[in-house]
């Protein structure tokens, strides 16, 4: 019997149209999202640069897992279907006497079920095929395709995955014979697999999430978060372990659960019922014959329109009331208010710190995710809506009452979006929660109430307008769902195939974020107009959606049309013509500013130009050009028009040993005016890239100066187009928008398959470290060396305004503040303007002045900034140099800003967003204090940066963020203990293994580094630390003290890292010269772990260790290739007994740490305590060590401590 | 008041001609609309009810152009659907309150009042509180009278009510409609002929889409006096009888003999007896003669 239900069931799905309608929709997408990510829409939007195949195995694995997503969504309607249909039909009553068995039935329908679903991901091949061969394709992003990458994809997570999320719907539709229940099933599974894909991201046991997390995406995850690009392209998916285990353990679990079903199900009429009955009453009727006289009462029957909208309101509360009874909704919502409970468990998490719960952070967390789950319910729920009455068999006895078809709708609409006003709410409850869980009382409910009700509801009710539409035009609102997340998701990949401008993609606006310093800032009134502009088409589908809207018995297409033609009536048609003439008005207001006011550019063409930029002024980079040397500028700022004036003034000279005759400006999109002290003609101006030729009447000669005034100001700002940085309070603007001297690479394509696509020559992101004419330029910049700078800043009269120099004046005149600083020493051209509503704290270091600027209410790591000031001037004053200026000031800005701190000289802008909000907890080792090592890290920019500036050329970076990050831990270290070492540098680690994973030109080594930030924080700071380690600190700061001396604020050539490494590798004893090598010159990592260890009580007391542990290294080239053999062709191998695969390495002569660990408890906790640690020459791979130690040993490490770069730094250490 | 239909059509995709230059002039009080199933009593029943459009013809009603001005004839309208759901887990009393802000009644307190008396009339007070979806076929039904009642309709339409209800529901159902339907047009569809007999001023057998018959029930009655004719045979000499004369039924006696009734102008034979009509017969004519 199991054959016959099996082969009618495939036979009536096949013969059916929905099959094939659902097979070419997947095979369209799959073949969209192909072309896409193949690159086949490269020629309307940019190029996508990438080193990384896109049809890799791990590639195709992760896009057909993708698309495979939107494929749960079809097991209700398929697999949910077959038993469903049985009991829809009533066919159940029937089929259940017939002779077969649960197993044949169960099996039958579930395996014929499946079976159609697996055939339909098939198509997903197809689409990608397909895809990888259309016109346009980007060759250098394909690679051959592997069969065995598909096989491993489908056989291993494809159609595991359906098995189990087929098991869990099949046996909710079947226990509760209701598809309903299926289809919430799915929504669950598939926003559950989204919440654990945010929850597991930083996961500290990576082993047992990978173990159970029930996609295997985490197990696969595994083994491929720190691939490198060459094992991304190269690599077949990894079938070892802890794949095979989850895919186990989630089978079994699947099969478990059939088991329950087949417990649970039975032969029967009736669905189970869970819960107890309720207690019957006998029934009987005692209405025989009686006549009653009917006297209606008389009452106001009122049919105007303000009463018709009295009554939608007041209906839409019948609508609201079965929404919130309807457990879709309870369990949905519950499953989102539990998303946001758990992602504040993390919230605002840096090295381990989390930040204070204040209002933004919790307005934060919901995230799009939670957007997410209004939208479907928004979507499903009008569905649900707009068919309740036909689903109820009600529509009829509605259908022919008075009222009007708008009404009905408006109805449905106004519920809907009270249902999204509840689930706002439910971000309210859950942060007011959270932050009085906290103990943080300071509740704004006001701000709550604004950004939910104010500004994110109106996003949600754009939304409400489109299902409202679609789900009338859609019979079936399951069908209709689909449909509208299909139209979601589609949206979101407009900008893919060259869409780009908000104007013509649904509901999307340009966004608004929130500070404390800045509120919404400017942002919102724009998000306002384009919201504004989305409901007047939405107003407009409402319309559309009347004309259509079923009333009475439903019509056929012809009908509908000639009918929708009859209820054009004027009443509607002036509604909705005014709704979208108003729409298309906005609309073309918007186009025009952004597209004719404002020239705009595709990603396509701004590509192009950099190309033109490239050809038409390359030639003038190394012509000869004079360099600033003095600055003097006002600047005006205006916070409530947000304008921007500067004037000012440079002096120019010739520092080369031949006359100029041409000066090259090049300055940014404001209005300006330029001006020479010697008379000089505009030989070329540049509107397109704001680059003017001028030429001097007579040259400037070797030595001599020129004075070159300008004015600069911003186009005045409107609603649409924001034409400067200025902002109401918080504005951080730097030189960077004012005018600079000759050519600059920036502007240039950098990577090398789009160079090649224009007929450009490759090039390197930097220049190389020895590079004699770059390193006539600082990385910093490219058209002065040492300035002098003054200033005079002005800003409004409740705002204090500052810059890098000393006040030297302060006065107030027309209502505005003046600020006059001025430097009392060269320093880089390098410098900002900040202006606020500022809150001061003052304190002294020595002789040397600390001023911390900031918000109001921002006090609480005040004190913690100004520790780290003192700490770090002690430390680098004792061990590098004298600090230049008599003043530290640390500023804040904005978070719309950046989430970043950055060193000017004597000044420090600070991001509100990293160390201002922190709740660091001084008891928790794995909880780094960032306050104050972002703090220290900014410090040490006074040395490694204002005092050593490398050479515009590769590794340059070594010198400045590297350096920084070394002396802020050093300084961290000194206040806090090794202790927050271990969070920082495991954080470090990771931060650098998943960075080159990401690589899109070529990894480089630490001393060669083209300002890769993976490279010179991260691995530099590794790096760095674990050299001191292994030289000893005050060697490594012996060094660092000569370096300072040679380079310190020396003019061109810029030193390089070439020249600093010498000084570290004459500083580091010949035994440790390989890790120069091995560290900074080239790129190697470590594979150590402890095989296994066994410990044994010596009579004395003692204990004897036996530690068997491996350690091998291995060299990566660029995109991450190893390899073992020395330049000698060498190469170390060990094969240990009963093992698989031999071990390969590098040939070693290398000192690695061996370290025994023992328990201690310290105030009640049990705390790791360090019995042995040691550096032990290694020259093998298999290695033995026996250890006394006088204490139990619980846990031995080889590396313990993870000083070295190891791909997997979890089995260093053994229990 | 007066219903007027005129030259009403309406043909279905599948190519079922539901109404067929349907012509028919209703007047105030109990109207039955007899025909088996299948007719086309429900399609004339929606299409009146404004659920449904005609492919041509006009229909009119105290000067409301039906087909054109839906919403003026909604709100004279009281119309029960043969068959209808309600929504699950909602008591009577708040599904009235529903239906009636449906209807226009803006105060509460009317609303009130008025829920509670079309909940008195149709004797479901008792189990106001009770969900409807819960309630047995009775029940609904009168549920179905009591929304209906919620506008003081001029016009009542009910679709084959009675179908599938006891004899005690019935007469307690026809009694209610008895008494709604003195002052206003109450059109009555059914397959059941007693219906119309008990109930019916007026009466129109509909089949095909085309009325048959149209009259009081007594007129029609009256004009098959001293036509019908009505013998006992056995079961074997039914085909012979059925090929000779015009047999418009036969039943099954208690003694398994049957009793058949022949239409004809004169005595077909010697055996055979004069019967009053009843409007079963005249309902049978109709049919019979229709082919």
């Amino acid at each position: 019997m199991f054959s016959t239900i099996f082969n009618f069931e495939l036979k009536r799905w096949l013969k059916g149209a929905s099959f094939y309608i659902f097979l070419s929709l997947f095979f369209l997408i799959s073949l969209l999202f192909g072309c896409i990510s193949f690159g086949v829409f490269e020629s309307v939007s940019s190029v996508r640069n990438s080193s990384a195949y896109a049809n890799s195995p791990i590639a195709l694995n992760g896009l057909i897992n993708g698309l495979n997503t939107f494929i749960y969504l079809l097991l209700p309607i398929i697999v949910g279907t077959s038993v469903y249909r049985d009991f829809r039909y009533n066919m159940h009553t029937i089929l259940f006497s017939y002779p077969f068995t649960k197993t044949d039935y169960i099996a039958g329908k579930f395996l014929s079920s499946l079976f159609v679903v697996i055939l339909i991901t098939l198509s997903l091949i197809l689409g990608i095929l397909t895809a990888s061969v259309m016109p346009g394709v980007n060759p250098d992003l394909l690679t051959d395709f592997s069969v065995l990458a598909f096989v491993q994809t489908y056989f291993v997570f494809v159609i595991p995955n359906l098995i189990f999320i087929g098991v869990i719907i099949f046996t909710l539709v079947t226990v509760s014979r209701n598809i309903f229940v299926g289809f919430i099933g799915v929504i669950v599974v598939f926003l559950l697999q989204i919440i654990l894909s945010n929850l597991t991201r930083d996961a500290d046991n990576r082993y047992v999430v990978a173990l159970f997390e029930p996609f295997g995406s985490e197990a696969l995850n595994y083994y491929t978060k720190y691939w490198t690009v060459s094992e991304q392209n190269e690599n077949l998916l990894p079938m070892k372990e802890v794949v095979i285990y989850n895919r186990l353990i989630w089978m079994g679990v699947s099969l478990f659960i059939l088991g329950i079903l087949y417990k649970l199900f039975s032969f029967t009429q009736t669905a189970i019922t869970f819960g107890k009955g309720k207690k019957g009453d006998r029934a009987t009727k005692n209405n025989f014959g009686g006549i009653t006289k009917i006297e209606i009462p008389v009452v106001k029957h009122d049919y105007s329109g303000w009463q018709n909208f009295k009554t939608a309101w007041s209906l839409s509360n019948f609508d609201f009331k079965f929404i919130i009874k309807n457990w879709a909704f309870i369990v949905i919502a519950f499953v989102g208010l539990l998303f946001i409970l758990l992602m504040s468990v993390t919230a605002g998490e840096m090295y381990g710190t989390k930040t204070f719960p204040v209002t933004w952070q919790m307005l934060f967390l919901p995230g799009s995710t939670f957007n997410f789950f209004i939208n479907i319910l928004t979507f499903l729920f009008a569905g649900i809506l707009i068919h309740r009455g036909e689903t109820a068999r009600m529509n009829h006895l509605i259908d022919v009452t008075p009222i009007p078809n708008w009404v009905l709708l408006t109805s449905k609409f106004i519920a809907i979006v009270k249902m999204q006003i509840l689930l706002l709410l439910l971000i309210l409850i859950a942060g007011v929660s959270i932050q009085a869980y906290n103990g943080y009382n300071n509740f704004e409910i006001g701000h709550y109430l604004i950004e939910l009700y104010g500004i994110k509801l109106l996003n949600f009710v754009v939304w409400a307008f489109l299902a409202i539409l679609i789900q009338t035009l859609f019979k079936n609102y399951l069908l209709g769902f689909f449909v509208l997340i299909l139209i979601m998701i589609a949206l979101a990949f407009l900008p893919e195939i060259g869409v780009e401008q908000d104007i013509y993609s649904y509901n999307s606006d340009p966004g608004y974020q929130y500070s404390d310093m800045n509120g919404y800032g400017h942002g919102l009134e724009l998000y306002y107009l384009y919201k504004f502009y989305w409901i007047l088409l939405g107003v407009v589908f409402f319309c559309v959606a009347l004309l259509f809207w079923t009333r009475g018995i439903p019509m056929s297409a012809k009908e509908k049309f000639s009918n929708a033609k009859k209820r054009f009536t004027t009443k509607l048609a002036v509604p909705m013509l005014v709704a979208l003439l108003g729409f298309v008005a906005i609309g073309a207001t918007i186009y025009y500013e952004n597209n004719i006011v404002n020239q705009r550019y595709s990603q396509k063409e701004r590509e192009k130009q950099m190309v033109e930029w490239e050809k038409k002024y390359k030639k003038y980079e190394h012509y000869d050009q004079p360099r600033i040397t003095d600055v003097n500028v006002n600047v005006a700022i205006f916070p409530k028009t947000r304008d921007l004036k500067v004037k000012g003034y440079y002096f120019l000279k010739n520092k080369t040993k031949n006359p100029i005759d041409s000066i090259f400006i090049d300055y940014v999109d404001y209005e300006s005016v330029f001006k020479f002290s010697k008379e000089a003609t505009l030989v070329s101006k540049d509107t397109l890239y704001n680059f003017n030729i001028y030429r001097l009447k007579t040259p400037l000669n070797p030595g001599d100066s020129i004075r070159f005034d300008f004015e600069i100001k911003n186009k005045p700002n409107t609603l649409i187009t924001n034409y400067s940085p200025v902002l109401e309070n918080g504005t951080f603007i730097n030189n960077g928008s004012f005018p600079s001297i000759g050519y600059s690479e920036n502007g240039e394509l950098w990577d090398d398959d789009t160079r090649k696509r224009y007929g450009l020559k490759p090039k390197d992101r930097m220049a190389k470290a020895t590079d004699s004419i770059a390193r006539k330029n600082t990385y910093i910049s490219s058209d002065a060396d040492w300035i002098n700078f003054e200033t005079t800043v002005s800003t409004s009269e409740d705002q204090t305004a500052i810059a890098p120099g000393y006040l030297e004046k302060k006065w107030t005149a027309d209502g505005r503040n003046y600020f006059h600083y001025k430097m009392d020493r060269p320093m880089l051209n390098f410098y900002a303007y900040q202006s606020a509503r500022y809150e001061i704290k003052k304190d002294m270091w020595k002789d040397v002045a600390i001023e911390v600027y900031y918000q109001k209410g921002h006090e609480y790591n005040i004190d913690r900034m100004i520790k780290a000031v003192k700490k770090s001037l002690d430390y680098y004053t004792e061990n590098f140099s004298p600090y230049q200026h008599k003043q530290a000031r640390i500023i804040e800005f904005p978070r719309t800003g950046g989430g970043f701190a950055q060193s000017f000289a004597n000044t420090i802008p600070f991001s509100e967003a990293i160390g201002f909000i922190a709740d660091v907890d001084d008891e928790n080792d794995d909880a780094v204090d960032y306050p104050f090592s972002v703090t220290s890290h900014e410090m040490a920019h006074q040395w490694w940066a204002h005092q050593v500036i490398g050479a515009n050329v590769q590794g340059a970076t070594l010198m400045s963020e590297s350096l920084s990050e070394y002396s802020s831990l050093k300084v961290l270290e000194k206040e806090y203990g090794k202790s927050q070492m271990r969070k920082f540098l495991k954080d470090a680690l990771d931060s650098y293994l998943q960075g080159r994973t990401g690589e899109s030109k070529s990894e480089q080594p630490l001393m060669f580094n083209e300002n890769q930030q993976y490279i010179h924080y991260n691995k530099g700071s590794l790096v760095l630390y674990t050299l001191s380690d292994y030289i000893g600190e005050k060697n490594m700061n012996n060094a660092l003290k000569k370096y300072i001396e040679k380079a310190a604020y020396q003019e061109a050539p810029y030193t390089n890292s070439i020249e600093f490494v010498s000084y570290l590798n004459e500083a580091t004893p010949d035994s440790l010269k390989y890790m120069i090598d091995d560290m900074f010159k080239t790129i190697t990592l470590y594979d150590n772990r402890v095989k296994n260890f066994t410990s044994k009580k010596l009579p004395n007391g003692k204990y004897e260790v036996t530690i068997n542990a491996q350690v091998s290294k291995y060299r990566s080239d660029a995109k991450g290739k190893r390899s073992f053999q020395n330049a000698y062709g060498k190469t170390l191998t060990f094969k240990g007994k009963g093992e698989k695969y031999a071990v390969d390495s590098y040939p070693l002569s290398d000192y690695v740490e061996v370290g025994i660990f023992g328990e201690q408890k310290v105030k009640g906790k049990t705390k790791e305590k360090q019995l042995y640690l040691k550096k032990h020459k290694i020259n093998k791979i298999d290695n033995k060590f026996v250890i006394i130690v006088d204490e139990k040993p619980t846990e031995v490490g080889i590396d313990p401590y993870n000083k070295l770069i190891d791909t997997n730094s979890e089995d260093n250490r053994r229990k | 008041m007066k219903l007027k239909i005129n030259n009403l059509s309406k043909t279905y995709k599948n190519g079922v001609k539901a109404l067929d230059n349907l012509n028919l002039e209703i007047n105030s009080g109990m109207f039955g609309l007899l025909g088996p199933n299948g007719a086309g009593k429900s399609s004339l029943m929606r299409t009146i009810a404004t659920l449904q459009k005609p492919d041509s013809g006009t229909i009119e009603f105290e000067g409301i152009n039906v087909l054109e001005d839906n919403i003026s004839l909604r709100k004279i309208l009281g119309y029960l659907p043969q068959e209808f759901g309600v929504y699950p887990n909602m008591s009577a009393e708040t599904l009235l309150d529903y239906f009636a802000r449906l209807k226009g009644i803006s105060s509460r307190s009317e609303r009130k009042a008025l829920v509670k008396k079309v909940l008195e009339v149709t004797n479901l007070y008792e189990q106001r509180g009770k969900s409807v979806s819960g309630y047995s076929g009775g029940m609904k039904q009168r549920f179905g009278i009591a929304q209906l009642l919620l506008n003081n309709p001029k016009l009542i339409i009910v679709d084959e009510p009675t179908a599938g209800l006891d004899p005690a529901e019935r007469h307690r159902f026809l009694n209610v409609l008895r008494e709604i339907g003195t002052n206003h047009v109450v059109i009555f569809s059914t397959h059941i002929v007693d219906d119309v007999k008990e109930l019916c001023n007026e009466m129109a057998i509909l089949n095909g889409g085309k009325i048959l018959a149209q009259g009081t029930p007594a007129e029609a009655e009256g004009k098959l006096k001293g036509f019908i004719w009505t013998k006992i045979i056995t079961r074997d000499e039914l085909e012979t009888y059925e090929k000779e004369f015009n047999v418009i039924s036969s039943k099954y006696n208690q003694d398994n003999t049957l009793n058949i009734k022949v239409y004809s102008i004169e005595k077909p034979n010697e055996t055979f007896i004069n019967a009053d009509p009843q409007l079963e017969d005249v309902y049978f004519v109709a049919l019979k003669s229709d082919k």
